[in-house]
Protein backbone atom coordinates (compact mmCIF):
# COMPACT_ATOMS: atom_id res chain seq x y z
CA UNK A 1 0.00 0.00 0.00
CA UNK A 2 1.35 3.40 -0.91
CA UNK A 3 1.37 6.35 1.45
CA UNK A 4 -1.58 7.97 -0.31
CA UNK A 5 -3.61 4.82 -0.04
CA UNK A 6 -2.90 4.67 3.68
CA UNK A 7 -4.15 8.20 4.14
CA UNK A 8 -7.29 7.40 2.20
CA UNK A 9 -7.81 4.36 4.36
CA UNK A 10 -7.73 6.32 7.58
CA UNK A 11 -10.25 8.88 6.34
CA UNK A 12 -12.66 6.24 5.07
CA UNK A 13 -12.43 4.28 8.30
CA UNK A 14 -13.54 7.31 10.27
CA UNK A 15 -16.35 7.98 7.83
CA UNK A 16 -17.50 4.40 7.74
CA UNK A 17 -18.21 4.49 11.45
CA UNK A 18 -20.65 7.30 10.89
CA UNK A 19 -22.81 4.88 8.88
CA UNK A 20 -23.94 3.36 12.15
CA UNK A 21 -26.73 5.94 12.24
CA UNK A 22 -28.79 4.40 9.46
CA UNK A 23 -29.01 0.72 8.56
CA UNK A 24 -29.43 1.34 4.85
CA UNK A 25 -27.96 4.16 2.84
CA UNK A 26 -28.56 4.05 -0.86
CA UNK A 27 -27.78 6.73 -3.32
CA UNK A 28 -30.76 9.02 -3.17
CA UNK A 29 -33.33 7.33 -5.34
CA UNK A 30 -36.74 8.93 -4.94
CA UNK A 31 -39.08 6.00 -4.43
CA UNK A 32 -42.06 5.03 -6.55
CA UNK A 33 -45.18 7.10 -6.05
CA UNK A 34 -43.47 9.77 -3.97
CA UNK A 35 -43.81 12.64 -6.42
CA UNK A 36 -47.11 14.06 -7.73
CA UNK A 37 -47.84 13.45 -11.42
CA UNK A 38 -47.11 17.04 -12.46
CA UNK A 39 -43.59 16.87 -11.07
CA UNK A 40 -42.95 13.44 -12.59
CA UNK A 41 -43.83 14.77 -16.03
CA UNK A 42 -41.97 18.05 -15.55
CA UNK A 43 -38.70 16.37 -14.52
CA UNK A 44 -39.08 13.92 -17.38
CA UNK A 45 -39.46 16.79 -19.84
CA UNK A 46 -36.40 18.56 -18.40
CA UNK A 47 -34.36 15.40 -19.02
CA UNK A 48 -35.40 15.10 -22.68
CA UNK A 49 -32.82 17.48 -24.21
CA UNK A 50 -29.98 15.74 -22.34
CA UNK A 51 -31.27 12.33 -23.32
CA UNK A 52 -31.65 13.40 -26.95
CA UNK A 53 -28.10 14.78 -26.97
CA UNK A 54 -26.87 11.51 -25.48
CA UNK A 55 -28.93 9.48 -27.94
CA UNK A 56 -27.60 11.33 -30.98
CA UNK A 57 -24.02 11.16 -29.79
CA UNK A 58 -24.36 7.44 -29.17
CA UNK A 59 -25.99 6.89 -32.55
CA UNK A 60 -23.23 8.82 -34.27
CA UNK A 61 -20.47 6.82 -32.63
CA UNK A 62 -22.27 3.57 -33.34
CA UNK A 63 -22.67 4.44 -37.01
CA UNK A 64 -18.95 5.17 -37.13
CA UNK A 65 -18.01 1.98 -35.33
CA UNK A 66 -20.55 -0.70 -34.49
CA UNK A 67 -18.34 -2.15 -31.82
CA UNK A 68 -19.02 0.83 -29.56
CA UNK A 69 -22.55 -0.49 -28.96
CA UNK A 70 -21.09 -3.48 -27.18
CA UNK A 71 -18.60 -1.32 -25.30
CA UNK A 72 -21.35 1.07 -24.21
CA UNK A 73 -23.48 -1.81 -23.03
CA UNK A 74 -20.51 -3.05 -21.05
CA UNK A 75 -20.12 0.42 -19.55
CA UNK A 76 -23.79 0.46 -18.53
CA UNK A 77 -23.56 -2.96 -16.95
CA UNK A 78 -20.37 -1.90 -15.17
CA UNK A 79 -22.10 1.12 -13.64
CA UNK A 80 -25.07 -1.04 -12.64
CA UNK A 81 -22.94 -3.73 -11.01
CA UNK A 82 -20.72 -1.22 -9.19
CA UNK A 83 -23.78 0.54 -7.83
CA UNK A 84 -25.44 -2.70 -6.77
CA UNK A 85 -22.47 -4.00 -4.77
CA UNK A 86 -22.14 -3.18 -1.10
CA UNK A 87 -19.44 -0.68 -0.24
CA UNK A 88 -17.28 -1.99 2.59
CA UNK A 89 -18.29 -0.53 5.92
CA UNK A 90 -17.30 -1.35 9.46
CA UNK A 91 -20.66 -1.24 11.17
CA UNK A 92 -22.23 -3.91 9.00
CA UNK A 93 -24.59 -1.42 7.46
CA UNK A 94 -25.35 -1.65 3.81
CA UNK A 95 -24.54 1.23 1.52
CA UNK A 96 -24.10 1.64 -2.20
CA UNK A 97 -22.34 4.13 -4.42
CA UNK A 98 -24.03 5.77 -7.38
CA UNK A 99 -21.25 4.86 -9.80
CA UNK A 100 -22.32 7.61 -12.17
CA UNK A 101 -19.38 9.82 -11.21
CA UNK A 102 -16.96 7.08 -12.20
CA UNK A 103 -18.99 6.49 -15.36
CA UNK A 104 -18.89 10.17 -16.30
CA UNK A 105 -15.12 10.34 -15.77
CA UNK A 106 -14.49 7.20 -17.80
CA UNK A 107 -17.08 7.43 -20.57
CA UNK A 108 -18.14 11.10 -20.74
CA UNK A 109 -21.36 12.72 -19.49
CA UNK A 110 -23.54 12.49 -22.61
CA UNK A 111 -23.16 8.72 -22.88
CA UNK A 112 -23.82 8.41 -19.15
CA UNK A 113 -27.17 10.20 -19.48
CA UNK A 114 -28.54 7.45 -21.74
CA UNK A 115 -26.78 4.68 -19.82
CA UNK A 116 -28.00 6.28 -16.60
CA UNK A 117 -31.68 6.15 -17.52
CA UNK A 118 -31.30 2.49 -18.53
CA UNK A 119 -29.42 1.67 -15.34
CA UNK A 120 -32.06 3.48 -13.28
CA UNK A 121 -34.83 1.55 -15.02
CA UNK A 122 -33.02 -1.71 -14.30
CA UNK A 123 -32.44 -0.64 -10.71
CA UNK A 124 -36.15 0.05 -10.33
CA UNK A 125 -37.23 -3.25 -11.86
CA UNK A 126 -34.47 -5.60 -10.72
CA UNK A 127 -33.35 -4.11 -7.41
CA UNK A 128 -36.41 -2.10 -6.33
CA UNK A 129 -34.48 1.15 -5.92
CA UNK A 130 -36.32 4.11 -7.37
CA UNK A 131 -39.41 3.78 -9.49
CA UNK A 132 -41.13 4.15 -12.84
CA UNK A 133 -43.04 7.38 -12.19
CA UNK A 134 -40.04 8.95 -10.51
CA UNK A 135 -37.71 7.83 -13.31
CA UNK A 136 -37.63 11.33 -14.77
CA UNK A 137 -36.69 13.01 -11.51
CA UNK A 138 -34.12 10.36 -10.65
CA UNK A 139 -32.65 10.53 -14.14
CA UNK A 140 -32.23 14.27 -13.83
CA UNK A 141 -30.48 14.11 -10.47
CA UNK A 142 -28.39 10.96 -10.93
CA UNK A 143 -27.80 10.63 -14.67
CA UNK A 144 -27.73 14.26 -15.80
CA UNK A 145 -26.87 16.71 -13.01
CA UNK A 146 -24.38 14.57 -11.06
CA UNK A 147 -22.37 13.27 -14.03
CA UNK A 148 -22.22 16.71 -15.68
CA UNK A 149 -20.85 18.25 -12.48
CA UNK A 150 -18.40 15.36 -12.06
CA UNK A 151 -17.20 15.66 -15.62
CA UNK A 152 -16.96 19.47 -15.41
CA UNK A 153 -14.82 19.29 -12.28
CA UNK A 154 -12.70 16.56 -13.80
CA UNK A 155 -11.99 18.58 -16.97
CA UNK A 156 -11.32 21.68 -14.89
CA UNK A 157 -8.87 19.76 -12.74
CA UNK A 158 -7.07 18.38 -15.80
CA UNK A 159 -6.84 21.88 -17.31
CA UNK A 160 -5.58 23.50 -14.12
CA UNK A 161 -3.16 20.60 -13.65
CA UNK A 162 -4.34 19.73 -10.15
CA UNK A 163 -3.19 16.51 -8.61
CA UNK A 164 -4.87 13.77 -10.62
CA UNK A 165 -6.26 11.83 -7.69
CA UNK A 166 -7.49 14.94 -5.92
CA UNK A 167 -9.33 15.83 -9.12
CA UNK A 168 -10.94 12.40 -9.39
CA UNK A 169 -11.88 12.51 -5.73
CA UNK A 170 -13.42 15.97 -6.02
CA UNK A 171 -15.26 15.06 -9.21
CA UNK A 172 -16.89 11.94 -7.79
CA UNK A 173 -17.54 13.40 -4.35
CA UNK A 174 -19.00 16.72 -5.49
CA UNK A 175 -21.00 15.01 -8.22
CA UNK A 176 -22.55 12.78 -5.58
CA UNK A 177 -23.21 15.75 -3.28
CA UNK A 178 -24.81 17.64 -6.14
CA UNK A 179 -27.06 14.66 -6.86
CA UNK A 180 -28.13 14.72 -3.22
CA UNK A 181 -28.82 18.48 -3.30
CA UNK A 182 -30.86 18.17 -6.50
CA UNK A 183 -32.90 15.34 -5.00
CA UNK A 184 -33.57 17.46 -1.92
CA UNK A 185 -34.68 20.31 -4.20
CA UNK A 186 -36.99 17.94 -6.07
CA UNK A 187 -38.53 16.72 -2.83
CA UNK A 188 -38.87 20.24 -1.43
CA UNK A 189 -40.57 21.54 -4.59
CA UNK A 190 -43.09 18.71 -4.45
CA UNK A 191 -43.72 18.51 -0.72
CA UNK A 192 -43.89 21.63 1.38
CA UNK A 193 -47.02 21.61 3.48
CA UNK A 194 -46.73 24.21 6.22
CA UNK A 195 -43.62 26.02 5.12
CA UNK A 196 -42.00 27.78 2.22
CA UNK A 197 -39.97 25.84 -0.34
CA UNK A 198 -36.70 27.17 1.08
CA UNK A 199 -37.48 25.93 4.60
CA UNK A 200 -38.62 22.56 3.24
CA UNK A 201 -35.37 22.33 1.27
CA UNK A 202 -33.43 23.00 4.45
CA UNK A 203 -35.31 20.26 6.25
CA UNK A 204 -34.75 17.68 3.49
CA UNK A 205 -31.07 18.58 3.29
CA UNK A 206 -30.68 18.19 7.06
CA UNK A 207 -32.51 14.91 7.27
CA UNK A 208 -30.50 13.22 4.52
CA UNK A 209 -27.15 14.83 5.36
CA UNK A 210 -25.98 12.26 7.96
CA UNK A 211 -26.16 9.46 5.42
CA UNK A 212 -25.40 11.28 2.20
CA UNK A 213 -22.37 13.39 3.12
CA UNK A 214 -20.21 10.49 4.37
CA UNK A 215 -21.49 8.45 1.44
CA UNK A 216 -20.33 11.14 -0.98
CA UNK A 217 -16.88 11.29 0.58
CA UNK A 218 -16.56 7.50 0.55
CA UNK A 219 -17.76 7.40 -3.06
CA UNK A 220 -15.06 9.94 -3.91
CA UNK A 221 -12.37 7.93 -2.15
CA UNK A 222 -13.41 4.61 -3.64
CA UNK A 223 -13.64 6.13 -7.13
CA UNK A 224 -10.16 7.49 -6.56
CA UNK A 225 -8.85 4.08 -5.53
CA UNK A 226 -10.55 2.42 -8.51
CA UNK A 227 -8.97 4.90 -10.92
CA UNK A 228 -5.61 4.30 -9.24
CA UNK A 229 -5.99 0.57 -9.68
CA UNK A 230 -7.22 0.97 -13.25
CA UNK A 231 -4.21 3.05 -14.19
CA UNK A 232 -2.00 0.29 -12.85
CA UNK A 233 -3.74 -2.71 -14.40
CA UNK A 234 -5.83 -1.51 -17.32
CA UNK A 235 -3.79 0.95 -19.35
CA UNK A 236 -4.65 -0.46 -22.80
CA UNK A 237 -8.37 -0.54 -22.01
CA UNK A 238 -8.32 3.01 -20.68
CA UNK A 239 -6.60 4.13 -23.87
CA UNK A 240 -9.22 2.38 -25.96
CA UNK A 241 -12.02 4.43 -24.42
CA UNK A 242 -9.98 7.63 -24.73
CA UNK A 243 -9.47 8.10 -21.00
CA UNK A 244 -5.69 7.88 -20.95
CA UNK A 245 -4.98 10.32 -23.76
CA UNK A 246 -3.83 13.06 -21.44
CA UNK A 247 -1.45 10.86 -19.43
CA UNK A 248 1.45 9.26 -21.17
CA UNK B 1 -27.62 -13.07 -7.54
CA UNK B 2 -30.51 -10.77 -8.38
CA UNK B 3 -33.39 -12.25 -6.41
CA UNK B 4 -36.18 -10.43 -8.22
CA UNK B 5 -34.95 -11.76 -11.56
CA UNK B 6 -34.96 -15.34 -10.26
CA UNK B 7 -38.39 -14.97 -8.67
CA UNK B 8 -40.05 -13.57 -11.76
CA UNK B 9 -38.99 -16.54 -13.88
CA UNK B 10 -40.75 -18.81 -11.37
CA UNK B 11 -43.88 -16.71 -11.11
CA UNK B 12 -47.15 -18.39 -12.02
CA UNK B 13 -48.17 -15.25 -13.89
CA UNK B 14 -45.05 -15.32 -16.02
CA UNK B 15 -46.81 -16.52 -19.16
CA UNK B 16 -49.60 -14.00 -18.97
CA UNK B 17 -49.25 -11.55 -21.85
CA UNK B 18 -46.59 -9.01 -20.88
CA UNK B 19 -48.50 -6.12 -22.43
CA UNK B 20 -51.48 -6.83 -20.19
CA UNK B 21 -49.34 -6.90 -17.05
CA UNK B 22 -47.50 -3.78 -18.13
CA UNK B 23 -50.75 -1.94 -18.89
CA UNK B 24 -52.28 -2.98 -15.58
CA UNK B 25 -49.25 -1.94 -13.52
CA UNK B 26 -48.79 1.41 -15.23
CA UNK B 27 -52.44 2.44 -15.24
CA UNK B 28 -52.94 1.46 -11.59
CA UNK B 29 -49.73 3.26 -10.69
CA UNK B 30 -50.91 6.41 -12.45
CA UNK B 31 -54.30 6.35 -10.73
CA UNK B 32 -52.58 5.88 -7.36
CA UNK B 33 -50.21 8.76 -7.88
CA UNK B 34 -52.89 11.04 -9.31
CA UNK B 35 -55.46 10.33 -6.62
CA UNK B 36 -53.34 10.71 -3.46
CA UNK B 37 -56.22 9.02 -1.70
CA UNK B 38 -55.92 6.72 1.31
CA UNK B 39 -58.82 4.48 0.22
CA UNK B 40 -57.46 3.87 -3.27
CA UNK B 41 -53.98 3.25 -1.91
CA UNK B 42 -55.27 0.62 0.52
CA UNK B 43 -57.34 -1.13 -2.17
CA UNK B 44 -54.39 -1.19 -4.57
CA UNK B 45 -52.01 -2.43 -1.87
CA UNK B 46 -54.37 -5.29 -1.01
CA UNK B 47 -55.11 -6.23 -4.63
CA UNK B 48 -51.45 -6.19 -5.65
CA UNK B 49 -50.48 -8.16 -2.56
CA UNK B 50 -53.04 -10.85 -3.39
CA UNK B 51 -52.08 -10.87 -7.07
CA UNK B 52 -48.35 -11.16 -6.42
CA UNK B 53 -48.35 -13.54 -3.46
CA UNK B 54 -51.45 -15.66 -4.10
CA UNK B 55 -51.79 -15.65 -7.90
CA UNK B 56 -48.13 -15.19 -8.74
CA UNK B 57 -46.86 -17.58 -6.07
CA UNK B 58 -44.13 -15.28 -4.78
CA UNK B 59 -43.19 -16.34 -1.21
CA UNK B 60 -44.79 -14.02 1.32
CA UNK B 61 -41.60 -13.42 3.31
CA UNK B 62 -39.82 -12.27 0.16
CA UNK B 63 -42.64 -9.88 -0.66
CA UNK B 64 -42.60 -8.49 2.88
CA UNK B 65 -38.84 -8.12 2.78
CA UNK B 66 -38.99 -6.19 -0.47
CA UNK B 67 -41.83 -3.98 0.72
CA UNK B 68 -39.60 -2.98 3.65
CA UNK B 69 -36.72 -1.83 1.43
CA UNK B 70 -38.03 1.67 0.70
CA UNK B 71 -38.94 2.27 4.34
CA UNK B 72 -35.65 3.98 5.21
CA UNK B 73 -36.15 6.59 2.53
CA UNK B 74 -39.81 6.91 3.39
CA UNK B 75 -39.07 7.36 7.09
CA UNK B 76 -36.46 10.07 6.59
CA UNK B 77 -38.30 12.13 4.03
CA UNK B 78 -41.57 11.92 5.94
CA UNK B 79 -39.71 13.16 8.99
CA UNK B 80 -38.75 16.21 6.98
CA UNK B 81 -42.31 16.81 5.81
CA UNK B 82 -44.02 16.30 9.15
CA UNK B 83 -41.81 18.13 11.60
CA UNK B 84 -41.28 21.82 11.67
CA UNK B 85 -39.10 24.02 13.78
CA UNK B 86 -40.78 27.35 14.35
CA UNK B 87 -41.42 30.01 16.95
CA UNK B 88 -45.14 29.34 17.07
CA UNK B 89 -46.61 25.95 17.97
CA UNK B 90 -48.84 24.33 15.31
CA UNK B 91 -52.09 22.51 16.02
CA UNK B 92 -51.12 18.80 16.27
CA UNK B 93 -48.38 18.88 18.89
CA UNK B 94 -45.44 21.03 19.92
CA UNK B 95 -42.33 20.14 21.88
CA UNK B 96 -40.60 23.26 23.20
CA UNK B 97 -36.82 23.50 22.66
CA UNK B 98 -35.68 26.74 24.22
CA UNK B 99 -37.71 29.51 22.63
CA UNK B 100 -38.46 27.35 19.54
CA UNK B 101 -40.85 24.50 19.02
CA UNK B 102 -40.47 21.14 17.33
CA UNK B 103 -43.98 21.07 16.03
CA UNK B 104 -46.36 19.58 13.50
CA UNK B 105 -49.77 20.44 12.11
CA UNK B 106 -52.76 18.21 11.50
CA UNK B 107 -52.62 19.02 7.84
CA UNK B 108 -48.99 17.95 7.56
CA UNK B 109 -49.74 14.76 9.47
CA UNK B 110 -52.55 13.69 7.12
CA UNK B 111 -50.47 14.73 4.16
CA UNK B 112 -47.64 12.46 5.34
CA UNK B 113 -49.91 9.49 5.95
CA UNK B 114 -51.42 9.94 2.50
CA UNK B 115 -47.97 10.20 0.97
CA UNK B 116 -46.68 7.07 2.71
CA UNK B 117 -49.66 5.02 1.59
CA UNK B 118 -49.53 6.37 -1.96
CA UNK B 119 -45.84 5.59 -2.17
CA UNK B 120 -46.29 2.07 -0.81
CA UNK B 121 -49.14 1.34 -3.21
CA UNK B 122 -46.99 2.68 -6.05
CA UNK B 123 -44.19 0.36 -4.97
CA UNK B 124 -46.62 -2.57 -4.91
CA UNK B 125 -47.57 -1.78 -8.55
CA UNK B 126 -43.89 -1.74 -9.49
CA UNK B 127 -43.38 -5.05 -7.69
CA UNK B 128 -46.34 -6.59 -9.44
CA UNK B 129 -44.61 -5.83 -12.71
CA UNK B 130 -41.10 -6.80 -11.70
CA UNK B 131 -41.99 -9.94 -9.73
CA UNK B 132 -44.09 -11.39 -12.54
CA UNK B 133 -42.47 -10.20 -15.76
CA UNK B 134 -38.99 -11.22 -16.90
CA UNK B 135 -36.89 -8.41 -18.33
CA UNK B 136 -36.91 -9.62 -21.97
CA UNK B 137 -40.73 -9.48 -21.93
CA UNK B 138 -40.63 -5.89 -20.66
CA UNK B 139 -38.16 -5.05 -23.43
CA UNK B 140 -40.56 -6.60 -25.96
CA UNK B 141 -43.34 -4.32 -24.66
CA UNK B 142 -41.02 -1.32 -24.98
CA UNK B 143 -40.25 -2.38 -28.56
CA UNK B 144 -43.97 -2.43 -29.33
CA UNK B 145 -44.22 1.07 -27.82
CA UNK B 146 -41.68 2.24 -30.42
CA UNK B 147 -38.80 2.88 -28.07
CA UNK B 148 -35.72 3.62 -30.25
CA UNK B 149 -34.05 0.48 -31.56
CA UNK B 150 -30.59 1.41 -30.34
CA UNK B 151 -31.85 1.90 -26.80
CA UNK B 152 -33.65 -1.45 -26.79
CA UNK B 153 -30.54 -3.22 -28.03
CA UNK B 154 -28.40 -1.42 -25.51
CA UNK B 155 -30.81 -2.56 -22.79
CA UNK B 156 -30.76 -6.14 -24.01
CA UNK B 157 -26.97 -6.21 -24.00
CA UNK B 158 -26.74 -4.47 -20.62
CA UNK B 159 -29.18 -7.01 -19.19
CA UNK B 160 -26.99 -9.82 -20.47
CA UNK B 161 -23.77 -8.18 -19.24
CA UNK B 162 -25.11 -7.54 -15.76
CA UNK B 163 -25.17 -11.25 -15.04
CA UNK B 164 -21.76 -11.89 -16.54
CA UNK B 165 -20.23 -9.10 -14.48
CA UNK B 166 -22.09 -10.12 -11.33
CA UNK B 167 -20.69 -13.62 -11.70
CA UNK B 168 -17.17 -12.25 -12.18
CA UNK B 169 -17.59 -9.94 -9.20
CA UNK B 170 -18.78 -12.71 -6.91
CA UNK B 171 -16.03 -15.07 -8.11
CA UNK B 172 -13.38 -12.43 -7.47
CA UNK B 173 -14.84 -11.69 -4.04
CA UNK B 174 -14.82 -15.41 -3.16
CA UNK B 175 -11.22 -15.63 -4.29
CA UNK B 176 -10.33 -12.61 -2.19
CA UNK B 177 -12.15 -14.01 0.84
CA UNK B 178 -10.33 -17.31 0.58
CA UNK B 179 -7.03 -15.42 0.59
CA UNK B 180 -7.85 -13.47 3.76
CA UNK B 181 -9.24 -10.49 1.87
CA UNK B 182 -12.12 -8.54 3.40
CA UNK B 183 -11.00 -9.59 6.87
CA UNK B 184 -11.06 -6.05 8.22
CA UNK B 185 -11.94 -2.60 6.97
CA UNK B 186 -8.45 -1.96 5.67
CA UNK B 187 -8.37 -4.99 3.42
CA UNK B 188 -12.00 -4.73 2.40
CA UNK B 189 -11.46 -1.26 0.95
CA UNK B 190 -8.44 -2.45 -0.97
CA UNK B 191 -10.34 -5.54 -2.11
CA UNK B 192 -13.32 -3.52 -3.28
CA UNK B 193 -11.28 -1.17 -5.42
CA UNK B 194 -9.09 -3.88 -6.89
CA UNK B 195 -12.18 -6.00 -7.57
CA UNK B 196 -13.80 -3.06 -9.36
CA UNK B 197 -10.75 -2.56 -11.55
CA UNK B 198 -10.50 -6.26 -12.38
CA UNK B 199 -14.20 -6.14 -13.19
CA UNK B 200 -13.52 -3.31 -15.60
CA UNK B 201 -10.76 -5.25 -17.38
CA UNK B 202 -12.85 -8.41 -17.51
CA UNK B 203 -15.89 -6.59 -18.81
CA UNK B 204 -13.75 -5.17 -21.58
CA UNK B 205 -12.57 -8.62 -22.54
CA UNK B 206 -16.12 -9.94 -22.42
CA UNK B 207 -17.36 -7.13 -24.62
CA UNK B 208 -14.67 -7.86 -27.20
CA UNK B 209 -15.36 -11.60 -27.13
CA UNK B 210 -19.08 -11.00 -27.49
CA UNK B 211 -18.55 -8.66 -30.41
CA UNK B 212 -16.33 -11.20 -32.16
CA UNK B 213 -18.91 -13.92 -31.59
CA UNK B 214 -21.68 -11.73 -32.93
CA UNK B 215 -19.61 -10.69 -35.91
CA UNK B 216 -18.95 -14.36 -36.68
CA UNK B 217 -22.71 -14.91 -36.71
CA UNK B 218 -23.44 -12.17 -39.25
CA UNK B 219 -24.21 -9.32 -36.86
CA UNK B 220 -25.32 -6.40 -38.99
CA UNK B 221 -26.29 -3.86 -36.37
CA UNK B 222 -29.44 -5.43 -35.05
CA UNK B 223 -30.01 -8.33 -32.70
CA UNK B 224 -32.90 -10.61 -33.56
CA UNK B 225 -34.50 -12.51 -30.72
CA UNK B 226 -37.20 -15.11 -31.11
CA UNK B 227 -40.08 -14.05 -28.92
CA UNK B 228 -42.56 -16.36 -27.31
CA UNK B 229 -45.97 -14.95 -27.93
CA UNK B 230 -48.69 -15.39 -25.37
CA UNK B 231 -51.92 -13.83 -26.60
CA UNK B 232 -53.84 -11.74 -24.11
CA UNK B 233 -56.95 -13.36 -22.65
CA UNK B 234 -60.17 -11.42 -23.00
CA UNK B 235 -61.22 -12.25 -19.45
CA UNK B 236 -58.11 -10.65 -18.00
CA UNK B 237 -58.48 -7.50 -20.04
CA UNK B 238 -62.13 -7.12 -19.03
CA UNK B 239 -61.25 -7.64 -15.35
CA UNK B 240 -58.45 -5.10 -15.50
CA UNK B 241 -60.60 -2.51 -17.26
CA UNK B 242 -63.36 -3.03 -14.66
CA UNK B 243 -60.85 -2.60 -11.84
CA UNK B 244 -59.47 0.61 -13.29
CA UNK B 245 -62.97 1.98 -13.84
CA UNK B 246 -63.80 1.04 -10.24
CA UNK B 247 -60.75 2.96 -8.98
CA UNK B 248 -61.64 5.87 -11.19
CA UNK B 249 -65.19 5.95 -9.83
CA UNK B 250 -63.86 6.11 -6.27
CA UNK B 251 -61.68 8.99 -7.36
CA UNK B 252 -64.64 10.86 -8.88
CA UNK B 253 -66.96 10.13 -5.95
CA UNK B 254 -64.35 11.36 -3.53
CA UNK B 255 -63.96 14.51 -5.58
CA UNK B 256 -67.73 15.10 -5.46
CA UNK B 257 -68.06 14.75 -1.71
CA UNK B 258 -64.99 16.64 -0.66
Amino acid sequence: MSKLQKKLLIVTTILAFSFGIMPVAYGMHIMEGYLPVGFCVAWGVICIPFLLAGFFSIRKTIEANRKTLVLLAMAGAFVFVISSLKIPSVTGSCSHMTGTGLGAILFGPSAVSILGIIVLLFQAILLAHGGLTTLGANTFSMAVAGPFVSYGIYRLGIKCKWNRYVTVFLAACLGDLFTYCITAVQLALAHHTDTSIAVALGKFLTVFAPTQIPLAVIEGLITCMIVMALETYAKPELRAIGFMKEVH
Amino acid sequence: MITIDKLCYNSKLRYVNAGVKFGYAISTLLICVMSHSIAIACIVLAVNGILTVHKGGIPFFRYRHYMAIPLAFLFLSTLAIMFNISREPLDLFAIPIGSWYLTSSRHAFFYSVQLILTALSGVSCLYFLSFNTPMPDILEVLRRLHCPKIVIELMLLIYRFIFILMRVASAVTTAQNSRLGNKDYRTSLKCFSSMASVLFVRSFKQANALYDAMEARCYDGSIHVLNENHPAEKKQIVLIVCFEIFLFLILILKGMFL
